[in-house]
């Protein structure tokens, strides 16, 4: 495992003002069209294999997981995004291949948002989070709400929230110890275009005080506006990857959309059915 | 409750990671004020207590003593105590399951057995509350309904004495938590809500009537001889738990009468099923 020290580690807190590197980081995809893949990697995955029982849903899959960025994991339903999420967060072994964590030591090492994130009834928004928190030695959970938008809620009890604030608590939930990874499962499922916005900001805000976000996600537009690199699940392999901008010039496309479409083979308009339901 | 690779750090400059007591504590006061919260549970200890009350009083024992009540409501809560304890905790760990919380957990720094040690001594905090309650009750009826004056030393034969029923209730205590615990078990093992109230139901029946015939069977077919009758019924914690009160309850009492039991097998018998339950749990929150 690669230590880093304390001044490379960028916490978060919260509001953001971006760093002289942050600010590099983001320049250097804007002027040449390709991230930064040469920086550390945070977590790696080295030809990762993973089946439910007979069923193979990746094979061979090498990825690396890089702090400061938003990682989007896209692909078809089914195709195993939530998978390799999983398996990345270490939350799943695969059955082949292996998953690294190189990041600093700290209390957390990974923030995880499921799928349809759910808390626990009868404890309202604030008593959930200081539950959290309190595993962490965390002393300021109200802090979390803030960051997230979220804090006019505070007193509100967890199954009277809406589903974008349920959203929004997760994701709060999964910042909490400031992990260097945060791995977030379709953190916009089912929400309106303006929240769906608002949680991808918060997406951006935690890759600008460092944090290696990596999430799924079925909105391109987005993806395409906000991710600094694309990883394009396929057939049980990684299709492509690359900025969204190196991925537009390599096909020659207008949008993430036209990229997705010339990249993936098989009926778009057909369910994969390999494994998982992602 | 694991990482890539690696244990997550003590500290961090940031945080610092409580202590595993001060974790498992976390984990109580989040189930403890789960079941001070959820209605279901109140429900359940309000209808408990009332059966009890209502059973010792119906079987007259309320008026001729401790050891008459004890002797009344054995029987019953041999029945009503594991279907509560069940009631408490088959959900315990299934919940935080079906919720992707369990997933959540994984990822920060508290051992699978840190929680299902929590989780246990959450709930059985409400369990107890609520048998204890009831019996004290019971036992504050006996004192206002008895026509015979009462004796408190349990020293010799013939004797009633609340110390006896406290004994009661000490050994349904215990008895109580051995069934949460499998009940716990079974809520880290089944983690999904369709199956858990099969097995659950499964379980209790395995509990109340299983194994009770699998030592007739035994003793019939001549596998568990006469003599280690009395060892042989603390593989089950009912008949652990009867054995137990029949010991150390009623035939002290009474003064005379056959073993019933081997009370440290019992015991052991009950705690075997408590840690044995708990570690099932551990390893099935860790897979």
């Amino acid at each position: 495992m690669t230590t880093r020290t304390q001044s490379e580690q960028q916490t978060s807190g919260g509001g953001h003002t971006e760093t002289a590197e942050e600010s590099s980081v983001r320049s250097t995809r804007d002027t040449d069209g390709n991230s930064d893949s040469d920086g550390d990697p945070l977590v790696t995955a080295n030809e990762v294999d993973f089946a439910y029982g007979a069923v193979s849903v990746l094979e061979g899959v090498s990825v690396a997981i890089r702090p400061a960025r938003i990682t989007a994991l896209i692909g078809p339903n089914g195709v195993g995004k939530t998978t390799l999420l999983q398996a990345l967060a270490g939350l799943t072994d695969p059955s082949g291949g292996s998953i690294t964590y190189h990041g600093p030591d700290t209390v957390r090492h990974i923030g995880y948002l499921p799928q349809n994130p759910a808390f626990r009834p009868g404890f309202s928004a604030l008593e959930t989070l200081e539950f959290y928190a309190s595993l962490v030695g965390e002393t300021d959970p109200h802090a979390r709400l803030e960051r997230v938008g979220l804090e006019a809620a505070a007193d509100r009890r967890v199954e009277a929230l809406s589903g974008g604030m349920t959203q929004l608590l997760g994701i709060a939930q999964a910042t909490i110890g400031d992990p260097p990874l945060v791995a977030l499962d379709e953190p916009a499922s089912g929400l309106d275009p303006g929240m769906t916005t608002h949680v991808f900001d918060v997406a951006a805000d935690l890759a600008a005080t460092g944090t290696a976000v990596l999430l799924t996600s079925h909105d391109l537009d987005l993806v395409e506006r906000t991710a600094d690199e694309v990883i394009l699940l396929d057939d049980g392999g990684v299709a492509d990857q690359g900025s969204p901008s190196a991925l537009l010039d390599r096909y020659e496309a207008d949008s993430l959309w036209e990229t997705y479409e010339a990249a993936l083979t098989g009926d778009l308009h057909t369910v994969r059915v390999r494994g998982d339901s992602s | 409750m694991t990482d890539p690779e690696s244990v997550p750090a003590e500290s961090d400059g940031a945080h610092t990671k409580p202590s595993a007591a001060t974790q498992i504590a976390r984990v109580v006061e989040r189930e403890r004020k789960t079941v001070a919260r959820t209605r279901t549970f109140a429900i359940l200890g309000i209808g408990f207590t009332a059966v009890v009350l209502g059973l010792a009083w119906a079987s007259g024992g309320t008026s001729g003593g401790y050891v008459p009540t004890v002797v009344g409501l054995l029987t019953p809560l041999e029945l009503l105590v594991p279907i509560l304890a069940m009631a408490f905790g088959y959900r315990a760990i299934t919940g935080d399951a079906d919720r992707g919380e369990l997933d959540v957990l994984q990822t920060y720094p508290i051992s699978a057995h840190q929680h299902v040690l929590g989780v246990y001594i959450g709930r059985a905090i409400g369990l107890l509350a609520v048998i204890l309650a009831s019996l004290a009750l019971v036992a504050i009826a006996v004192v206002f309904l008895r026509t015979e004056p009462i004796g408190w030393y349990a020293s010799h034969a013939s004797t009633d004495s609340p110390i006896l029923f406290a004994r009661f209730a000490v050994l349904t205590a215990l008895f109580a938590v051995a069934i949460l615990a499998v009940a716990i078990a079974i809520s880290a093992v089944a983690r999904e809500a369709r199956t858990v109230l099969a097995l659950a139901v499964a379980t209790l029946v395995v509990v109340l009537v299983g194994l009770d015939l699998a030592l007739v069977y035994g003793l019939a077919s001549g596998v568990i001889g006469e003599g280690s009758l009395i060892h042989a019924i603390a593989f089950s914690p009912l008949s652990a738990y009867r054995g137990l009160v029949f010991e150390s309850v009623v035939v002290t009492a009474a003064g005379t009468g056959p073993q019933t039991a081997a009370p440290l097998s019992s015991v052991v018998g009950l705690l075997t099923w408590t840690i044995g339950s708990l570690a099932v749990a551990t390893l099935a929150v860790r897979r």
